[in-house]
């Protein structure tokens, strides 16, 4: 394999992937995190059988009992076998992607196979890796496919369903980032998770409901809102950071698997523990959403933007549009804490890196933003930034970030917790 | 004394009685209510005298309720005449609006309606055409939606203007889409096809040809633009002659934001000009009126939003825009009703002397989207001094239905405009208002008037986009004759002027689309003058210098005295 090492790979399938998320109509960050998690899985299944030290992950996750095994007596390019999955299973997520995205799909696995099986002598193993790449992701899809998120992106509202209108409940923005007046997804928190210990998930407190001054209700608005009147230039640039909208990038999810390869390529893993990383990344946040989600629709809290409007200042709009769901818990901060605590898991929680998953983006001339290249030096400070950048662009109180952040960590340390080694 | 007593309370009453707005709409015979399909979307009308009677009668879509057309019967009544009008085809569609041109230049109005899909086929893509219906001039329609080549343009469109941005005579159309449009075989639907229908849209710049057929030239006019398209307008906002375009835009402040196109007629193209003019406004814009709301001869635009609705105030000469809504009194970011405060959200909106008085009121019709149902009071905006005063309440105008589209006409030929609001049935049962459609008769105390109809020989038959302008003493107001304006709807193409206590016009001239120019002088107050295209040519038509000369004349006969008094009265 001359000029293509191996472990680029998995990271070329990851830049595919949210290049996919990001250029395909419709996307949302519920549907986008689902196919994170099939992504990554699918990578990981597809080439952990040649590396006897792994484990795998059938028969450990939600109802997935068992994936095709490779024949022990013959052998294997497990390169090629994870590239014709990784095609295979972005092909079945994103069937409702452009044909154009759909060629540069086909484009990268012949390039890679090319690359790969050129230098192969006896072409059965290249055939066979292929052939057992794909029965991997086949059986993946099949999975994914009773799992209440399959085409997600043709139900993504209901207007048929009976909403919450009273006091405190979330009302749709009129400052949106969405045309439709209902929240998205309302049933994604009763779709499957991928691990059997976020299936039933304990409620976390919330704050009640009160509009007295100086009630803690209240002074979370409060702070949301005097915080944004006198935003910094520098939180004006966190904010924008991680602004992530689902229509103009490859959503919340999208980042973190995007800083998934950012610490691949800076730790330079070999490829079986790149591939660990991306499905630990992609189930982290597949499940964080669904979680977010379930108890974003159990409590169906308002925006501050809402609570500020009818008791604080009725002209105020937060720094961003409000997305169109509930607010408590953020979901950015449950998925980025999801993402930080198995990155912590596979890499220790120290890590000097520089995020540069949004530069080259033209400067933002409304909000007087140019998208510069953030340091961090620990995964968890990525997490709290991530979840105060919804704080700074005023549409989530410090407790939906807070609680995100907590519930966010428990998803995580569930997916560390799977028997990932021999 | 209780005599007295009681003649005073009649007095006061009547006074009272006659500064206001008189909502009408059953009794005239007007039984109306938009309902939407999906989303909030729709609810447009078009006034047009469809059977050359004196009367201006009414088109009003219906979105998944039936269009109707309103014959005025010139006793204050319409009678809805849809039937056996051979609209019927339209049923079939969910419509939005409509627009009303002379499309064939036979002297009768035809029809074009938007729609953005079909009711029996109500499917995740928006997969109809838009109507062209052609006027048989017996009373009744066709269908020529196939015979001029528009069967096969398959789009998501909520509004259309008539416009001939070309200078052959000829209206031509522009049409603002929403979602993407999809023009293929149902058979190839799949999920990209699905998903990918929901994005921003291009428009369609539709040039009519010599009234045989439409062709979208949109790209053939350099124009590339997309967005979340609510229509817009064809106006002169620069004076040269040609209809350029502003471009409504929905969520403009995160996905494109409006535009202003000039025409660079005779060549065949649309420059952007947007940012330059400042009208790139990143905003919810839902629809516009055009009016020179302080006499000063440019055209200014007031844009409909959720919230915070702007009044671009035209600087002349290349300069920039500038939003006045704050200054001019027009801003209001929160209604606050007895029983809670509510967001605005503004859709159709008129500039219109509506008390005669020699400058340009403005009515704003407010409507909450529909399925959250909440109340939203239109606004009454009288100009005073060119500063704005909302007297919606004074002026019986604080209607809190779904309102979206609305028109002014002159319906019972009273020399007042009158206005119709197209409202929406709201979704929410519950809701007190049942929202029917309203014809607000106008029983203001007005002062004198001047209508002006144009017939055009060489430029449109009714002088879609040419300009009218009423001399008296100093003031100079001018009215562009509307091809479809406000959300989804068009306005009369009869040019209404309020004259104050004068009792004549100075002037009255006509600038005919492509800078023809036509001057009447002393035109006595309260008519309706019709007046034909001088068609003698290119540039000034022959009588041009001797009309230009009467004045001159006559104040010589008349002597600056009674020009003075004159302006005292004003």
């Amino acid at each position: 394999m001359s000029g293509l090492s191996e472990n680029e790979v998995p990271s070329a399938w990851a830049d595919l992937s949210i290049y996919i998320a990001k250029n395909t109509p419709a996307n949302s960050p519920t549907f986008a995190s689902r196919g994170f998690g099939y992504i990554g899985l699918t990578m990981y299944e597809a080439v952990v059988c040649g590396f006897p030290a792994y484990h795998s992950l059938a028969g450990q996750l939600n109802q997935l009992n068992k994936l095709p095994l490779p024949d022990r007596n013959k052998s294997y390019s497990w390169v090629l076998s994870l590239n014709a999955a990784e095609a295979f299973i972005l092909r079945s997520i994103y069937i409702q992607t452009s044909n154009e995205n759909k060629l540069k799909i086909d484009s990268l696995e012949n390039v890679i196979y090319h690359f790969v099986a050129d230098t192969i002598e006896d072409k059965q193993i290249a055939l066979r890796s292929v052939a057992y790449g794909r029965s991997v992701a086949s059986a993946i899809f099949a999975w994914s496919k009773s799992d209440g998120g399959h085409r997600g992106y043709l139900s993504n509202f209901d207007g048929k369903m009976f909403y919450p209108n009273g006091k405190g409940s979330w009302k749709p923005p009129f400052f949106a980032q969405q045309i439709t007046r209902l929240p998205l997804h309302p049933h994604w928190g009763d779709n499957r998770t991928f691990l059997i210990a976020d299936t039933n998930w304990k409620m976390p407190d919330f704050i009640p409901y009160d509009t007295l001054n100086n009630s803690t209700c209240f002074n979370q608005s409060m702070l949301v809102y005097q915080t944004n009147k006198k935003i910094t230039q520098e939180q004006k640039e966190i904010a924008m950071w991680w602004n992530d909208d689902p229509s103009e990038t490859y959503t919340p999810p999208g980042h973190s698997y995007n800083l998934a390869s950012i610490v691949v390529r800076n730790k330079k893993a070999s490829m079986i523990k790149a591939a660990q990383t991306y499905a630990r990344v992609g189930m982290a946040v597949a499940d964080a959403f669904i979680v977010c989600w379930r108890i974003k629709y159990k409590f169906y809290s308002e925006r501050p933007s809402t609570f500020v409007n009818e008791h604080i200042d009725s002209e105020w709009d937060p720094f961003w549009p409000d997305p169109p769901f509930p607010a408590f818990p953020s979901g950015h901060a449950t998925q980025a804490a999801a993402a930080a605590t198995v990155f912590a898991g596979l890499y220790g929680d120290s890590i000097v890196f520089t995020d540069n998953s949004h530069v080259g983006r033209p400067r933002d001339k409304v909000k007087e933003v140019d998208y510069k290249p953030r340091k961090f030096t620990s995964f968890w400070q990525v997490a709290e930034e991530t979840a105060y950048s919804r704080f700074l662009g005023g549409i989530h109180t410090m407790q939906d970030n807070q609680v995100g952040l907590n519930e966010g960590a428990k998803i995580g340390h569930h997916i560390n917790e799977l028997q990932w080694t021999n | 004394m209780k005599q007295i007593f009681f003649l005073c309370f009649c007095f006061i009453q009547s006074v009272a009685y006659c500064q206001k707005f008189t909502e009408i709409a059953r009794a005239a015979g007007i039984v109306n209510q938009f309902e939407v399909y999906e989303g909030s979307f729709g609810g447009g009308a078009t006034a047009f005298d469809f059977n050359n009677d004196g009367f201006e009668d009414l088109f009003i879509a219906g979105g998944m309720a039936p269009d109707a057309l309103y014959l005025n019967k010139g006793n204050g009544t319409f009678e809805n005449v849809y039937e056996h009008s051979g609209l019927k085809t339209a049923m079939k569609y969910i419509t939005q609006g409509a627009v009303s041109a002379d499309v064939n230049r036979d002297g009768f109005r035809d029809l074009f309606i938007t729609t953005i899909t079909t009711k029996e086929n109500k499917g995740k893509i928006p997969r109809a055409a838009n109507l062209l219906f052609i006027n048989n001039g017996n009373g009744t329609f066709r269908d020529a939606t196939k015979e001029f080549g528009l069967d096969q343009l398959l789009s998501f469109s909520t509004a259309a203007m008539f416009g001939d941005v070309n200078g052959d005579g000829y209206p031509d159309i522009y049409v603002g889409n929403y979602f993407n449009e999809y023009s293929g075989k149902l058979s190839l639907i799949d999920d990209a096809i699905i998903v990918g229908s929901k994005q921003m849209a291009k428009g369609n710049l539709l040039i009519n040809h010599q009234g045989k057929y439409f062709k979208d030239e949109y790209e053939d006019y350099g124009m590339t633009h997309k967005g979340f398209g609510f229509g817009g307008v064809f106006t002169d906002f620069d004076n040269d002659h040609d209809l350029d375009l502003i471009i409504n835009n929905d969520f403009g402040y995160k996905n494109n934001s409006n535009r202003l196109l000039e025409n660079k007629f005779p060549e065949k193209r649309f420059e952007d000009i947007s940012e330059k003019m400042q009208m790139d406004l990143g905003m919810n814009a839902m629809g516009t009126a055009v009016g020179d709301y302080n006499n000063d001869g440019l055209l200014d635009y007031f844009i409909t939003n959720i919230r915070g609705n702007k009044f671009m105030v035209n600087q002349g000469k290349g300069n920039p825009f500038i939003d006045k809504s704050d200054r001019l009194g027009t801003k209001i970011n929160r209604i606050i009703d007895s029983d809670g405060a509510y967001q605005p959200v503004s859709w159709g909106a008129n500039f219109a002397d509506f008390d005669n008085d020699g400058d340009l009121d403005l009515f704003v019709a407010n409507g909450c989207l529909n399925p959250f149902v909440e109340p939203n009071p239109d606004y009454y905006f009288e100009n005073v001094n060119y500063r704005f005063i909302n007297k919606s309440f004074e002026k019986n105008l604080v209607d809190k239905g779904v309102s979206r589209g609305s028109i002014v006409f002159d319906f019972d030929n009273d020399g007042d405009l009158d206005l119709l609001v197209v409202n929406q049935k709201p979704i929410n049962n519950n809701y007190s208002n049942s929202s029917p459609t309203l014809l607000y008769r106008n029983d203001s105390v007005t002062g004198n008037w001047l209508k002006v109809q144009l017939a055009g020989v060489e430029t449109d038959m009714n002088g879609i986009g040419s300009r009218v302008e009423v001399s008296v003493g100093k003031l100079k107001m001018i009215r562009e004759i509307d091809g479809g304006s406000s959300h989804s709807s068009q306005n009369s193409v009869i040019a209404h002027f309020g004259l104050g206590q004068a009792t004549e016009a100075d002037t009255v001239r006509i600038t005919w689309l492509g800078g023809k120019e036509q001057v009447l002088v002393h035109q006595r107050a309260n008519q309706l003058i019709k007046i034909t295209e001088n068609n003698n040519g290119k540039g000034h038509s022959k009588n041009y210098w001797l009309l230009l000369l009467l004045p001159v004349l006559l104040m010589g006969l008349y002597g600056m005295r009674k020009i003075k008094k004159r302006l005292n009265k004003i």
